[in-house]
């Protein structure tokens, strides 16, 4: 597992709101289910004092933080005030946050992350389904029962995709180490170049499966920083130029991150690239096949 | 969304950085009252919302004998397609040298790129293939308040001194105004100064309404429509009509009908935990598409339940075939619904693309 385990006390921000609640509910279910920690504490300004699910609330993260050992933060704010929430966390020295939060301005994206990079905290998303490591943790909103353990890594910069994914490949038999949703926005805290960084650290991952999308090229710089063998899908092979489609950061710019070059780019670093997310597991046993 | 030149411009003047004279006019007729502050050497420019409007004939040199006609026939005519509604009356400048100034926000270090090119007037895509040394980039952290001198120094290289406090200028405005873009091209230097005579400025979608945009010109009106009710579309074109919830999984779902041989209608995001009555709507919106002739619902999610969007299909009561794949909670409650109504319900993605890109082609 990478970002975090068992041992993790996971914190959420925007504990009251309607979306916090319900995903404290399920990411305790999982811990129960798992032997994990799970959320140990919620933070709402405002809200100090309250329970949800059982978990305290507190006004700020400090205040939590006085009470509980956290490793992550999982953050449900609304968008005008998310990247505040990030700051907040990496402030208190929190080493992963998680923000799930769609629809941060991007200006608002660049400082929280330049801020959070400064205290040596990682931020996954905005704009993402968290992180789940089958059997350990998970920190997110991503549906828990189509996952199963194994040592193949995911990482994603979209939601329902990733679930497909993750399903065609608990469907052959094929388990995952961790799934990272690293976001749909242009502005990402983690990407592809450090998860997959993280992966290499990690003796449970042997292989990892990248989905990505138009827009930008972080895929190819990836696949380029890492010797780990990849298998590759990439939405969006229809996508008109200069249309966002869906993500904010689902776009063809000035003729550049079509999936087509995307995919070729990656076909010459000597990735093998689905053509469609069925064709996922049996190349990812291919890959396990050749080593 | 794209600001027009003439808006693009007010914010780099509101910025401090220099523009030409220039005026907005509604009709020919408002152009003689202010002739006499352009001067002798005009230009006039369709305020249109394409690309390459030069080409197209959006941009017309005059004299102040000629202007109003010139005027008249660029009011006459389409750009691309678009009537001109609007003309920007300027001033032309005397341009001793013409440069390259933008700023974006670069996704691989998540801040904003700041580049500057000696040659300016072409784009930047050309510069870039022809003369890369010509381009000078840097990288600016978003915690600054100001570009720090020692980066302007080495932005500018051997051009004028006074261009940088125009890099300056122009990242408070890319700041303050929330821009994915803002660029200067070309930035003139003239006997008078240094100008910016022409302005490309795109806002963050995300920051609309905090900069005061009430309405995204970017989207076409049925765009606007889905947007209201929180769906992401954009519309394709073909006769399969999609409805998907995350970005991804219809991104996928489009490139699957492509790999089948059939042409998607458009995209459609339901967004999470799709109620009945959303995905009515979303289902009455892409019937509504003139060419569709079949729909295609994939929905995928633990928390997406199965019988409350076999409801919104059945009550959006639309008259073209609906195929259905569905995963989630009450799956069977679901399938029951829609089974008893007659509607097709497939385990995969790759059967409902499938069996819809034979349904399209009959």
């Amino acid at each position: 597992m990478i970002y975090g385990d068992k041992k993790t006390g996971v914190l959420v921000q925007g504990a009251t709101g309607r979306q916090g609640e319900f995903h404290i509910g399920l990411m305790n279910a999982y811990a129960r289910q798992v032997g994990g920690r799970g959320v140990v504490a919620g933070v709402t300004p405002g809200k100090g004092g309250q329970q949800v699910h059982g978990v305290p609330v507190y006004n700020t993260v400090k205040e939590s933080m006085r009470e509980h050992d956290t490793g992550a933060a999982v953050i449900f704010v609304p968008a005008g005030a998310a990247a505040d929430s990030i700051m907040e966390d990496a402030n208190a020295g929190i080493p992963t946050i998680v923000c799930i939060t769609e629809h941060i301005p991007v200006h608002d994206t660049m400082k929280a992350v330049a801020y959070a990079r400064a205290q040596g905290s990682s931020v996954i998303g905005p704009n993402c389904p968290g992180i789940l490591s089958p059997g350990e943790v998970k920190m997110g909103i991503m549906p828990a029962q189509l996952f199963s353990c194994g040592n193949v890594g995911v990482i994603s910069r979209s939601g329902t995709l990733t679930y497909e994914v993750v399903d065609e490949l608990t469907r052959a038999g094929i388990g995952q180490s961790t799934v990272v949703g690293i976001g749909g926005d242009p502005v990402i805290g983690q990407t592809f170049v450090d998860v997959l960084e993280r992966f290499r650290h990690d003796p449970q991952t042997k292989a990892v499966v990248l989905i990505g999308e138009v827009g930008g090229n972080l895929e190819e710089e990836g696949a380029q920083s890492t010797d780990l063998p990849i298998v590759a899908y990439i939405a969006g092979k229809s996508a008109p130029p200069d249309k966002r489609m869906g993500h904010a950061g689902a776009i063809v710019e000035g003729g550049e991150g079509d999936a087509r070059s995307k995919i070729t780019r990656l076909r010459k670093l000597g990735v093998p690239v689905a053509s469609r997310p069925s064709e996922i597991p049996e190349m990812v046993l291919g890959l396990f096949r050749s080593c | 969304m794209k600001l027009r030149e003439h808006e693009a411009k007010k914010v780099l003047q509101d910025a401090g950085i220099a523009i030409p004279a220039g005026f907005l006019i509604n009709a020919p007729e408002e152009l003689p009252a202010h002739l006499p502050a352009l001067g002798d050497r005009i230009v006039l420019k369709a305020q249109v919302d394409v690309g390459g409007r030069g080409k197209a004939g959006g941009i017309l040199m005059a004299d102040p004998a000629t202007a109003v006609a010139t005027a008249r026939e660029m009011f006459s005519k389409e750009i691309k397609g678009l009537p001109v509604r609007q003309v920007l009356a300027e001033q032309r400048l005397d341009v001793k040298h013409e440069y390259y100034l933008s700023i974006t926000v670069d996704r691989s270090s998540r801040q904003p790129l700041v580049l500057f090119a000696d040659a300016g007037g072409v784009d930047i895509e050309t510069t870039a293939r022809e003369h890369p040394e010509a381009i000078r980039k840097d990288i600016i952290n978003p915690l600054l308040r100001d570009i720090p001198p020692f980066m302007l120094r080495d932005l500018i290289g051997s051009a004028p001194k006074e261009i940088g406090p125009v890099i300056n200028r122009l990242y408070h405005a890319f700041c303050d105004r929330d821009a994915i873009l803002a660029e200067i091209n070309p930035l003139v230097t003239t006997p008078q100064g240094v100008y910016a005579a022409d302005a490309k400025f795109i806002v963050d979608d995300n920051a609309l309404g905090r900069q005061g945009v009430t309405v995204n010109r970017d989207l076409s009106e049925r765009e606007r429509e889905a947007e209201k009710r929180g769906f992401s579309y954009v519309e394709l074109g073909g006769n399969i009509g999609v409805i998907g919830n995350g970005a991804g999984l219809t991104m996928a779902t489009l490139d699957l009908i492509e790999f089948y041989g059939g042409r998607a209608a458009n995209f459609l995001d339901v967004g999470g935990g799709a109620e009945s009555e959303r995905v009515m709507h979303a289902v009455r919106l892409v019937a509504g598409v003139p060419p569709v002739k079949v729909i295609v619902v994939n929905l995928l999610g633990g928390i997406t339940k199965c019988d409350e969007v076999a409801r919104g299909i059945i009550s959006a009561g639309i008259s073209q075939k609906v195929i259905v794949r569905l995963a989630g909670t009450n799956e069977a409650a679901g399938r029951q619904l829609l089974a008893e109504k007659g509607y097709e319900m497939l385990d995969t993605m790759d059967l409902v693309v499938k069996k819809a890109v034979e349904v399209a082609a009959t």
